[in-house]
């Protein structure tokens, strides 16, 4: 367009344009280089570009700005501002004269609205989404249609309260384009009026229904309720269409607006506003039929992709008007949800916020780390994940309630009184909270993310239970003090360094844990990573037992005048119940590990030889986080091969490692039967534990003889441990 | 990389002729590769499989990476793909770097396998890595570390902004000579 400008000035007067701003001085002059454009433009040919002594092939990609409209001839848009779309009618208020196909359109608006929605939250740019919505983009121009304009600034601020739960959270690291809004129109004024405005418009649409359904039971009607639209046998099913999706969209604030509360006060209230959306949730499926039927378009076999209820495309949309808003990367295409897809989006993501809106605020650590990796199972979205962290970590504080110190003190199993003790200023300890925190945060994030994020902070603990080693040691020496307090103080550090050991362990497990769940090992190498995990798991339960017999020490210590009963003596001898649940994943990754060890050294399978490294470099390259940071000490690829190279079935049968995991979990469940969860998992470790029983007898009786039997190992009872299956090929 | 159902292309071992990137001659025959409406003909001397790479130093470390690797589907499953990658890989193990790396998609069973052969293990897997949702793996190799090696990666130019290593597979049209001539640009 700007080259047309130039060529028809030259053409009328044949001299150079006139300058605007820069004026000639002694050394300058104007010269026309419309000619010399024109001609580069002739002699390049398609995919060349201009080169240069000074504008080499670096410059000149540099200078391309693709899919911007006002630099990329290429880019060919309907409109190119959003006040030309308005102008050409693209999003018209109202949207049609005619009543009930302005109703109509008004629910397709809304239906879109939800798809667009629904793809922002899976990653997607706001600008390509719900700011697609040319009315959304000039809200004010709605203000004469009251349906449109109370759900759009529902909407708007619907989309800022999301917005600032993800920002605040930050757990948005691979979709960073969610937090980006570029200049978007999402802060309303009087916006936080917008419910009152959305409820008045309830209540007539309700009122219209009362009134439309008592006309159909041939019942006196108040005169001055005016319908909805002018189809009166339509009337009922608009009117029940409009209620459903407005209530959502009141429900689905509230929602958030009671989980925002500090210190999880607003829980409780928010269940109630989660069952209402889901309810409305299914009024809102059950009008699809109804809104197609009166549609009068053909039903399509592709209906369930479309975007609306009634499979009809919206009016007022265009991705395109954003895209210069939609910087730095020119935006690629983007397929929004289908309506369907959209609802069981929404659908999802409240039961995920359900779950954590039923949590307990369980002040105990180990309780809550549970809870976490239970409910990432489910594999919540970003917005469920964020809900969550910040419900955990807010001002510093478990829940905004419980200082980290005094979880800290808990976690160590050290006596309640101690969470007021001045250790809590020591240096090391701070950091040590700070650490805590940044782990429930971790926790918080998408599998991917967060198993490379827990490698990462190994070494952190590590550090810090040097420091803390330390510090015990230069205030204290090895001697016992004679000091009462020196000595509490010395008890708190003890503690803690036990704690901090067996913290670091479980993180450490729970790294190698993911890389089953994100797929990142193959077969060849779960020899390496099960005996990994299982000498992880020994120093856990060691930890964990000492951690536990070290409280029953210092308690017992405390109570002087009680005398040993034979009771007590017993509990001392028990081996705690948390103890036994490791102890039967430590048989089974044992168990595992052996029967991999022995089909790679007497049948030769699951090898894997290759031209240009051997196992070692991938152990190097599995375990070096763990490595780096001493987890465990002398868990080197020598120790793993020594341990592996003499397994052969015909022991393994003798020692059989997976009966005695089964035999363990028989005879933990009892201790458990107030936990689901962990009865659950319980009858799946037997279930794995008994499949790789038989298995490990099947190859030790027929594996020699019959060469066509082929093992492989499936995470069909667990998602950690394998069961070895066996079959004829 | 899995054979297609679709016409295979006859051929033996033997006709099939590994070429380093030799100039910007050689770009059209990358650039039609990687079109996707390839259009398939049949006679020979074509270019029928391409492996771009990038070697360079990365955080202190020097590190291949495998850009782009493509077979058009009639000559799949012959072995062409894993005959490109081995020989960038040999080429950046003779040049002392210390590992390679590339991106796969999950999905992408193929190339899975094949790296997997050659020594890759899973590394990381990111999330979501491409905008149509899907997860990649982010996959390394590393060498076998030789202790007491002090030899510089022959092929570092520190102004460059990065080297690239290009194999080209043809297949051989007869009578015509192919040089040897090997380069990086």
């Amino acid at each position: 367009m700007a080259d047309k400008a130039v060529s028809e000035e030259a053409s009328m007067d044949g001299q150079a344009p006139k300058p605007t701003s820069i004026p000639v001085t002694d050394n300058t002059v104007w010269a026309d280089a419309s000619p010399l454009l024109d001609a580069a433009c002739i002699g390049l040919r398609y995919g060349e570009l201009i080169h240069g002594d000074n504008f080499n092939l670096f410059a000149a990609m540099s200078a391309l700005e693709i899919m911007d409209p006002k630099m990329d001839s290429g880019i060919v848009c309907r409109y190119y501002s959003i006040d030309e779309a308005i102008e050409n009618g693209a999003a018209p208020v109202p949207i049609s004269l005619d009543s009930t196909i302005d109703v109509q359109c008004t629910i397709d608006i809304m239906d879109h609205l939800l798809a667009c929605e629904a793809a922002w939250h899976k990653g997607h740019s706001l600008a390509q989404t719900v700011f697609s919505c040319i009315y959304l983009l000039r809200l004010d121009r709605t203000a004469s249609h009251a349906l449109l304009h109370s759900y759009g600034r529902v909407i708007r601020a619907t989309c800022k309260a999301v917005l600032s739960v993800v920002s605040d959270a930050r757990t948005h690291e691979e979709e960073d384009l969610f937090t980006m809004t570029y200049g978007l129109p999402l802060n309303g004024d009087g916006d936080e009026k917008c419910l009152s405005m959305l409820n008045a418009v309830e209540e007539t649409i309700s009122r219209q229904l009362r009134a439309c359904k008592a006309t159909s039971s041939k019942r006196r009607v108040s005169e001055d309720l005016e319908p909805l639209q002018y189809n009166p046998n339509l009337e009922e099913g608009f009117c029940k269409a409009l209620l459903c999706r407005l209530r959502f969209r009141k429900h689905f604030f509230h929602v958030l607006t009671c989980m925002k509360r500090p210190q999880g006060r607003g829980l409780e209230l928010a269940r109630k506003h989660i069952a209402s959306c889901i309810s409305e949730l299914e009024f809102i499926l059950k009008s699809a039929e109804f809104l197609q039927s009166c549609s009068g378009e053909s039903c399509e076999d592709d209906i369930d992709d479309k975007t609306t209820a009634s499979g009809r495309e919206p009016i007022g949309f265009d991705a395109s008007l954003n895209s210069r808003l939609s910087a730095p990367t020119p935006p690629r295409a983007i397929k929004i949800l289908s309506w369907k897809k959209a609802v069981e989006y929404f659908v999802k993501l409240l039961h995920d916020l359900d779950v954590i809106c039923s949590y307990s605020l369980d002040p105990h650590l180990e309780n809550l780390l549970r809870f976490v990796v239970q409910f990432q199972k489910s594999q919540p979205d970003l917005v469920a994940r964020s809900h969550l962290q910040l419900l955990l970590v807010q001002d510093g504080k478990l829940y905004g309630r419980d200082p980290i110190f005094a979880v800290i003190t808990k976690a160590a199993a050290l006596p309640e009184a101690t969470k007021n003790h001045d250790i809590q200023k020591n240096e090391s300890i701070l950091q040590l909270g700070q650490l805590v925190m940044n782990l429930l945060k971790i926790l918080c994030t998408n599998a991917a993310w967060q198993r490379r994020k827990l490698g990462k902070i190994l070494q952190d603990w590590r550090v810090i239970y040097l420091q803390l080693e330390l510090a015990l040691r230069n205030e204290f020496g090895e001697v016992s003090s004679s000091s009462n307090d020196e000595n509490i103080c010395m008890k708190i550090f003890q503690h803690i360094l036990i704690w901090v050991e067996e913290q670091t362990y479980w993180i450490a497990c729970r790294f190698l844990m993911l890389g089953f769940e994100l797929e990142l090992y193959s077969a060849s190498e779960y020899c390496m990573v099960y005996w990994y995990s299982y000498a992880v798991l020994i120093k856990l339960a060691e930890k964990t037992h000492l951690k536990m017999a070290v409280s029953y020490d210092t308690a017992k210590r405390k109570g002087k005048k009680k005398r040993d009963s034979p009771k007590d003596l017993v509990r001392e001898s028990r081996i705690p119940p948390a103890v036994l649940f490791l102890q039967c994943y430590i048989c089974l990754a044992e168990g595992l590990t052996m029967m991999l060890a022995a089909l790679r050294n007497e049948f030769m399978i699951l090898q894997s030889p290759s031209p240009f490294n051997t196992e070692q470099e991938k152990f190097v390259q599995h375990f070096e986080l763990l490595q780096r940071a001493c987890i465990p000490d002398h868990a080197s690829y020598l120790s793993f091969k020594e341990s592996t190279t003499h397994a052969r079935f015909s022991t393994l049968v003798m020692y059989n490692y997976f009966k005695d995991a089964q035999r363990i979990a028989k005879e933990v469940k009892s201790s458990f039967s107030n936990d689901p969860d962990r009865l659950a998992e319980l009858r799946k470790l037997e279930q794995v534990a008994e499949h790789n029983s038989v298995a490990l007898n099947l190859i030790c009786r027929l594996g020699a003889l019959d060469p066509s039997l082929k093992v492989s190992f499936e995470f069909s009872h667990h998602p950690f441990f394998a069961t070895a299956v066996v079959r004829r090929s | 990389m899995e054979a297609s159902s679709e016409e295979k292309a006859e051929f033996e071992e033997a006709e099939i002729k590994y070429v380093s990137y030799e100039g910007e001659h050689h770009l059209p025959l990358i650039m039609s590769l990687v079109d996707q409406e390839l259009k398939q003909a049949f006679h020979k001397g074509k270019c029928v499989g391409t492996v771009v790479c990038k070697m360079g130093e990365h955080r202190n470390t020097f590190r291949g990476y495998i850009a782009m690797l493509v077979v058009i589907k009639p000559y799949r499953g012959r072995g062409i793909a894993t005959e490109l990658v081995t020989r960038s890989i040999r080429m950046m193990m003779e040049s002392d770097y210390e590992e390679v790396t590339l991106e796969a998609e999950v999905t992408n069973k193929g190339a899975l396998a094949l790296y997997g052969h050659l020594g890759f293990i899973r590394a990381k897997r990111l999330f979501h890595y491409y905008l149509n949702g899907v997860d990649v793996f982010r996959l390394k190799l590393l060498f076998p570390r030789q202790e007491l090696h002090y030899s510089v990666p022959v092929m570092t130019n520190r102004d460059e902004v990065m080297n690239m290593l290009i194999w080209i597979a043809l297949e051989e049209c007869s009578g015509l000579p192919y040089s040897e001539e090997r380069m990086s640009c």
